[in-house]
């Protein structure tokens, strides 16, 4: 068996092998599941679902680069999610998206290794919240170029990175 | 106007989300008498309220039940709780107040339709309301009310949770077969419709979470007292999400037929910061804008938004302020459209390409006076050619925009062109 794969995960993967009609199905809540532990999901895991899981990798392949949330490359710690749509643009997404890379760019003049990555997401379903953004996986909500470099900076402070 | 409350009657109640406050307000009540009756006297039933569904398409509920073959021994019922239509968050809404209506709704409706399995189907970002549909389902399992012989009956019947991973299309019924199956969310050609060939190829009904939602209150009332509320052709109550700058975003629940001025203004509160009035989304991204003067004369439900030739699609009021760009707005529609196509038609895969191309050229000042009618063209080309409606679900805004607003979207591109 592989060793690629922490105990809890090979339980978890023959579990969601289990839980549904067909193997196949378990393919978005597997990447799901890899992801959370991981990061991302790389190229090793994709083939060691084929080996020692009969997950034939173009399926799992096809699934990955389909849906949005999967991530093929090493994340930074945090994910910043911003949505683009219709109402967070008539709240106010641009000025946070600037203070956003406002704040990004001090990392970048410092030198220093910035522990996020920026990317535009569809509607949240969170609008009469607008703006709205999430951070892995918690929401913020409401937010102006002042507030979001407010918590940006927290997350400062927890970042583990070099 | 009465504004009854069916599903928000749970709203502002201490621990809303708990078993214990959905049984001390009739909850499961609706289901023991739903188990006393005969599948097909529910059916008749829920075609009886005049139900229709609340996703978007506002196809009648208990029709589109009785569709499904009385003699299939393998058959699924699937929630569709995957909200991506921009503008809106009333399912969100409903997992916030309480999962266990939606819980109860699908026992309920599985009954009816003889199916012995369902899945809520809820896009992955909604973290946190995932985890509270989870612990009622894990409840509901732990009383008796999911599983083997319910509340004693013969009715046997097992609920579970899936996760999308971020694709708008999987909110058209088909793709979000092929994605529970573990493919990419492609819609698949209709006939035949998911109720003789779905999930599997087997018998599946798929409805929205609202539509689930108010299947207790229907069963517990009685379809009369339904009917009773909102209209003839749109009876009954709907979640309306409010965004935008008005006073007090967020979800109501109103009568089929109420005002959207009057809720624009009375129950949100109107616009805030001294803005004006210039433009209404009212059924989420896909829904042609009405102009200020048209928002005067609607009223919120199916057939008023027909003749005014837009829709009320999911029940999402996205209010525009005088001084907000049509143009900024119109790029942002179509960029999200180009983004969410599933790729497999080629009017849809290549038209929302083609509106983006142009409209960023229109945004970008680089465009000339006819692109607006370029636009209005591409969309004419995009409708009624592809598997699914998310073609149409682009071309209807951007002619809608591009014909009512056309000439502020001409005098910002001649301002570009003349320095």
């Amino acid at each position: 068996m592989s060793s690629l794969f922490s105990p809890e995960i090979r339980q978890k993967i023959e579990h969601y092998l289990q839980r549904y009609e067909t193997r196949r199905s378990a393919i978005l809540p597997i990447l799901h599941c890899i992801q959370d532990e991981y990061g991302w999901v790389k190229e090793e895991h994709v083939l060691a679902l084929e080996e020692h899981y009969q997950l034939p990798r173009v399926q799992v392949e096809e699934v990955l680069t389909f849906y949005s949330m999967y991530r093929q490359q090493e994340p930074k710690q945090f994910r910043l999610m911003l949505c683009d749509n219709l109402v967070c643009t008539m709240m106010g997404y641009k000025e946070v998206d600037s203070a956003i890379r406002g704040h990004l760019q001090e990392y970048q003049h410092k030198g220093k290794d910035c522990p996020f990555s920026l990317e535009k997401v569809p509607c949240l379903g969170v609008c009469d919240g607008a703006p709205a953004m999430l951070i892995n996986k918690t929401r913020h909500l409401n937010l102006d170029a002042n507030n979001v470099v407010a918590i940006l900076k927290n997350c400062d402070t927890l970042a583990t990175g070099t | 106007m009465e504004k009854p409350k069916i599903v928000t009657r749970f709203a502002g109640l201490a621990d809303s989300r708990s078993l214990d406050t959905y049984l001390r307000h009739d909850g499961y009540q609706a289901l023991h008498k739903a188990l006393a009756m005969k599948p097909a006297e529910l059916i008749e039933l829920v075609k009886a309220s005049g139900l229709r569904g609340r996703g978007g398409a506002g196809f009648p509920t208990g029709l589109k039940w009785s569709f499904v073959p009385k003699d299939a021994p393998e058959k699924y019922l699937l929630c569709n709780n995957d909200e991506g239509e921009p503008g809106t968050f009333k399912d969100r809404y409903i997992l916030e107040l309480s999962p266990h209506m939606l819980v109860e709704g699908m026992i309920i409706s599985a009954y009816a339709i003889g199916a012995q399995k369902a899945y809520i189907y809820t896009r992955c970002e909604f973290y946190e309301e995932i985890a509270w549909m989870e612990q009622a389902i894990h409840e509901a399992y732990r009383h008796g009310y999911l599983g083997a012989n319910i509340l004693g009956s013969k009715f046997s019947f097992d609920l579970d949770h899936y996760g999308g991973a971020g694709a708008y299309i999987c909110g058209e019924e088909t793709g979000l077969i092929s994605s529970l199956e573990g493919k990419k969310g492609q819609p698949k050609l209709k006939p035949p419709f998911p109720a003789l060939s779905g999930y599997l190829n087997k018998p599946t009904v798929v409805n929205n979470t609202e539509t689930l939602a108010v299947i207790p209150w229907i069963v517990q009332h009685g379809p009369e007292k339904y009917r009773a509320i909102g209209t003839e052709k749109s009876p009954g109550t709907k979640l309306f999400c409010i965004s935008g700058p008005v006073k007090r975003p967020g979800v109501y629940e109103l009568p089929l037929g109420y005002p959207l001025q009057k809720f624009i203004e009375d129950d949100a509160g109107g616009l805030r910061d001294g803005k004006t009035l210039k433009a209404v989304i009212p059924g989420g991204a896909s829904a042609p804008v009405l102009t200020a003067d048209e928002v005067a004369k609607v009223t919120l439900d199916y057939e008023s938004m027909a003749n005014a030739k837009t829709m009320l699609g999911s029940g999402a009021v996205i209010v525009i302020p005088e001084g907000q760009s049509m143009v900024e707005l119109l790029k942002v529609t179509v960029d999200f459209f180009h983004h969410e196509s599933c790729g497999q038609c080629t009017p849809c895969r290549e038209g929302t390409g083609w509106l983006s191309n142009v409209m960023h050229g229109i945004y970008q000042r680089k465009a000339k006076l006819k692109d607006v009618e370029k636009m209005i063209a591409i969309a004419n080309n995009m409708e009624g050619r592809t598997i699914c409606a998310l073609s149409d679900a682009c071309a209807m805004p951007t002619r809608a925009i591009a014909t009512k607003f056309g000439d502020e979207i001409r005098s910002y591109i001649q301002r570009g062109n003349h320095g």
